[in-house]
C-alpha cells in the first residue's frame, strides 16, 4: 500500500487590524488561494489545485492556517501564496498577507513546530513585560489556558496560540 | 500522474577537433557511415562564385531513382543481388514512410537490409528480429546481412525471408534507390519491371551579401556557432537587439561583417562517396584561396531512415535529426559536430 | 555535459555534450478556419503569449521565446525557446483553439535542439 503524500503549509495571516481575523472562515481562505493560483499559474495551476488541496485548520483568533497541498506540486502552489493581498469574506475585503512559517509532511509535525514557535515567541516577549505583575499574569494565563480578561496585553496572541495547542 | 513541465528535453552533440594531416582522423569514416544523406549545404565566406573544380563536383552528384510501389521481395531477387548488391554498393530507402508510424525499409551499401516493422507486421513476417529501442513494445527491427552465407539465394534464411515477404507480409512501397559506382546501369534490370523515374539532386546557389558572422569560428562555442549556421541556412536575420519584442536572436559576440558569402545547397538522395569528393575539393579550394578563410559543410541525414551512423538504430521522436557539420580551416584543421536525437545511440 | 575522451596532445579531441543545448527550436504552422485571415508577426507572437497566459498564468506569460522567422503567406513560424520552457510552450500551442472567434490549430511540424536540423527536413522532399 502506498500513501497519498501531501505537504502541509503552516501559514500565518497577517492583517493590520486583528479584529478582522474573526470574520475569516475556511472557505474564504481556500477561495483566495485558488484565485491566486489560477492567476499566477493559469489553468494548469488551477487544475493542480483541484485534487488534494484543502484548508485543514484555521484559527480565526490567531490567524494560523494549515494548508494541505499534494506533494508533487506543492512548490508550484506555494509560489502563488505571496500574491494573495486580500481575502474576501461575506462581502468584505480584508487586506492581508500570508506568511509561511513551516512546511511539514504531516499535521503532527506542523503542530509540534507551532508549539515550539509560540514558546519561542513567548520567551522573546516575556522580557518585554514592564513589571512582575504582567509576568505573573502571563504565567497564570498559560496555566489556566483561558482567554484573558479585558486587560489585554501585547502578548495576547501567544496566550491564544498556547491555548489552541492544548485543545 | 503529472509530469514536470519545466524539465528540459535531452539533446546530444559530439564535437571532434583534429586535423586532416593527422593519420588517424576519422572524417572519412564518419562520412562513409552516414548512409542516407538528404541535404548538403556548403557555406563559403568571401566567395561570390564557386571555382570551376568545385562547381563540377557540386553538379556531379549522382542521380537517384524513385520506383513506385516496389515489392520488397524484389530486393532479394537473385539477379539483383548478383548485379548490384554483391558488386559495389546499393543505397535504398523507402520514400514517404515515417519511421515512427509506418514500415520503413533501408538497403545499406554494406549489403544489410533493415526493416523497421510494427508489432503486427513483425509477427506476420515471422523472421528473427530485435526490439526497437524507441518503442520496445510495438516496434521491431529486422536486420539481415544479404552478403552472409545463410542469406545466399537458396539458403534457409533467404527462403524464409523471401516467402515471408512474398506471401505473409507482401510489403510494397515507393523506394529511393541509387548505386555506386555503377549508377543506373546495374539497377536497370530491376527498374525496367516497375514504374520508375530518374532524379537529379536539386542544387540552389545563393550569394548572401553583408553577412554578420563570428569573427573567429575556431574558438567559438559549438552551440552558438551551430545556431548561427542554422540561422544563415534558414535566412534568419540577426539584426535584433536584445530588447526587441519579436526576437532577441543575435550573432555570437566578436562578430565581423562579411562582404559576401556563397551558400550552396543540394537536396536528394546523396551518396557518401560524392560528399567525400566534395570535402576534398573544398580543401583544395581552401588551399588555393589567398584570403584567411574557412568553409563549413553540413550534411543532413534522412529523418525517417531506420539507421543513422553505421547500423545504429534511428528513430524520429521529436525531430529525427541526424546531421553533421564539418568546419574546415586553411591549416588543415577541422571541427566536426555530429548530432542525433538524444535517444539514438551516440554517433561513432 | 560530460567529456567522453580527450587526447592530451591536443591533436585529436572528442567531446560528447549531453543536454547542453540552451535552446530548442520549433517549426510551427497556424491553421485557421478562414484561410484568408492574415496575421502579422507581432499579432502571432501576442496570440501565442495569450495562449501561454491562459494555460500557465502570469508566470507562463513571462516565458521568453523568440519568433525567429515568420512567413505571413503560409503562417509558418520558427520559434526559439529555452529548453526548460519547451514543454510549456508546446502544450500551450496545442491547447490554443480559437483566434478571434474562429477555430484554429497550431501544427508543430518539427522540434529540435538544433536550428540546423530545421533547415533540412527530409519529410519535405517531394519528387513528382
Amino acid at each position: 500500500m502506498v500513501r497519498v503524500k501531501s505537504r502541509y503549509l503552516l501559514c500565518e495571516i497577517t492583517v493590520s487590524d486583528r479584529s478582522q481575523l474573526l470574520q475569516l472562515d475556511d472557505r474564504a481562505v481556500a477561495t483566495a488561494v485558488r484565485a491566486a493560483v489560477a492567476r499566477t499559474h493559469g489553468d494548469y495551476g488551477a487544475a493542480q489545485c483541484v485534487i488534494g488541496f484543502s484548508v485543514k485548520y484555521l484559527n480565526a483568533h490567531t490567524g494560523i492556517v494549515f494548508l494541505r497541498f499534494p506533494k508533487r506540486c506543492y512548490r508550484l502552489l506555494w509560489s502563488a501564496l505571496p500574491f494573495i493581498t486580500c481575502i474576501e469574506t461575506r462581502g468584505h475585503k480584508i487586506p492581508c498577507v500570508l506568511n509561511c512559517l513551516h512546511v511539514g509532511g504531516t499535521i503532527r509535525t506542523c503542530q509540534k513546530f507551532l508549539i515550539k514557535y509560540n514558546t519561542q515567541q513567548l520567551h522573546q516577549m516575556l522580557p518585554k513585560c514592564k513589571n512582575d505583575e504582567e509576568k505573573q499574569q502571563v504565567r497564570k494565563a498559560i496555566l489556566t489556558c483561558s482567554l484573558p480578561g479585558s486587560n489585554r496585553k501585547e502578548s495576547e496572541e501567544d496566550f491564544e496560540s498556547e491555548e489552541d495547542e492544548e485543545e | 500522474m503529472s509530469v514536470d513541465v519545466a524539465q528540459a528535453p535531452p539533446s546530444l552533440l559530439v564535437c571532434e577537433r583534429s586535423s586532416f594531416v593527422e593519420q588517424n582522423n576519422r572524417v572519412g569514416s564518419h562520412v562513409e557511415q552516414l548512409h542516407f544523406n538528404y541535404k548538403v549545404s556548403l557555406l563559403l565566406p568571401e566567395c561570390s562564385s564557386a571555382p570551376s573544380h568545385l562547381d563540377s563536383v557540386l553538379k556531379g552528384f549522382s542521380s537517384f531513382y524513385l520506383i513506385r510501389k516496389l515489392p520488397i521481395y524484389e530486393l532479394l531477387n537473385k539477379d539483383f543481388l548478383e548485379t548490384a548488391v554483391y558488386h559495389g554498393s546499393v543505397y535504398g530507402l523507402s520514400y514517404k514512410t515515417r519511421v515512427d508510424e509506418d514500415t520503413c525499409v533501408a538497403l545499406m551499401p554494406n549489403g544489410r537490409l533493415c526493416l523497421s516493422l510494427d508489432k503486427y507486421s513483425f509477427q506476420l513476417l515471422g523472421f528473427e528480429g530485435t526490439r526497437s529501442r524507441f518503442r520496445p513494445k510495438d516496434r521491431h527491427i529486422v536486420s539481415v546481412d544479404l552478403t552472409n552465407n545463410s542469406m545466399a539465394p537458396g539458403g534457409r534464411g533467404y527462403l524464409r525471408l523471401l516467402t515471408g515477404l512474398m506471401s505473409r507480409l507482401p510489403l510494397s512501397m515507393d523506394f529511393l534507390l541509387s548505386h555506386h559506382p555503377g549508377g543506373g546501369a546495374s539497377l536497370q534490370p530491376l527498374l525496367s519491371r516497375y514504374d520508375w523515374s530518374e532524379h537529379r539532386p536539386e542544387m540552389i546557389n545563393q550569394v548572401l551579401p553583408h553577412l554578420s558572422c563570428p569573427s573567429d569560428p575556431k574558438s567559438c562555442d559549438a552551440q552558438s556557432f551551430l545556431e548561427w549556421l542554422g540561422a544563415v541556412d534558414a535566412d534568419i536575420g540577426s539584426e535584433n537587439s536584445s530588447s526587441s519584442f519579436l526576437s532577441s536572436f543575435v550573432c555570437p559576440e566578436l562578430k565581423t561583417v562579411l562582404s559576401r558569402a556563397l551558400r550552396v545547397s543540394i537536396c536528394g538522395l546523396l551518396l557518401p562517396p560524392d560528399v567525400h569528393r566534395l570535402i576534398q575539393e573544398v580543401r583544395r579550394y581552401l588551399e588555393q584561396t589567398r584570403l584567411e578563410t574557412w568553409a563549413s559543410l553540413t550534411v543532413h541525414g534522412f529523418a525517417d531512415s531506420p539507421v543513422s551512423w553505421r547500423d545504429n538504430e534511428h528513430g524520429h521522436l521529436r525531430g529525427g535529426e541526424n546531421f553533421y557539420t564539418l568546419l574546415m580551416f586553411q591549416d588543415h584543421a577541422y571541427h566536426l559536430y555530429l548530432a542525433t536525437g538524444a535517444h539514438d545511440t551516440c554517433p561513432p | 555535459m560530460n567529456v567522453d575522451e580527450k587526447d592530451g596532445s591536443g591533436v585529436y579531441q572528442r567531446v560528447v555534450l549531453k543536454n547542453s543545448s540552451p535552446y530548442h527550436y520549433l517549426k510551427v504552422c497556424l491553421v485557421l478556419e478562414d484561410e484568408l485571415t492574415r496575421l502579422s508577426a507581432v499579432e502571432l507572437k501576442h496570440f501565442i503569449i495569450t495562449g501561454l497566459k491562459n494555460l500557465y498564468g502570469e508566470v507562463g506569460a513571462a516565458l521568453s521565446f523568440d519568433l525567429l522567422k515568420y512567413d505571413e503567406d503560409t503562417l509558418t513560424a520558427l520559434l526559439r525557446v529555452y529548453s526548460r520552457g519547451l514543454v510549456k510552450l508546446w502544450s500551450s500551442l496545442t491547447l490554443l483553439g480559437s483566434y478571434q472567434n474562429q477555430a484554429c490549430a497550431f501544427r508543430v511540424l518539427q522540434v529540435s535542439p538544433f536550428l540546423l536540423a530545421l533547415t533540412g527536413n527530409s519529410r519535405e522532399l517531394h519528387l513528382d
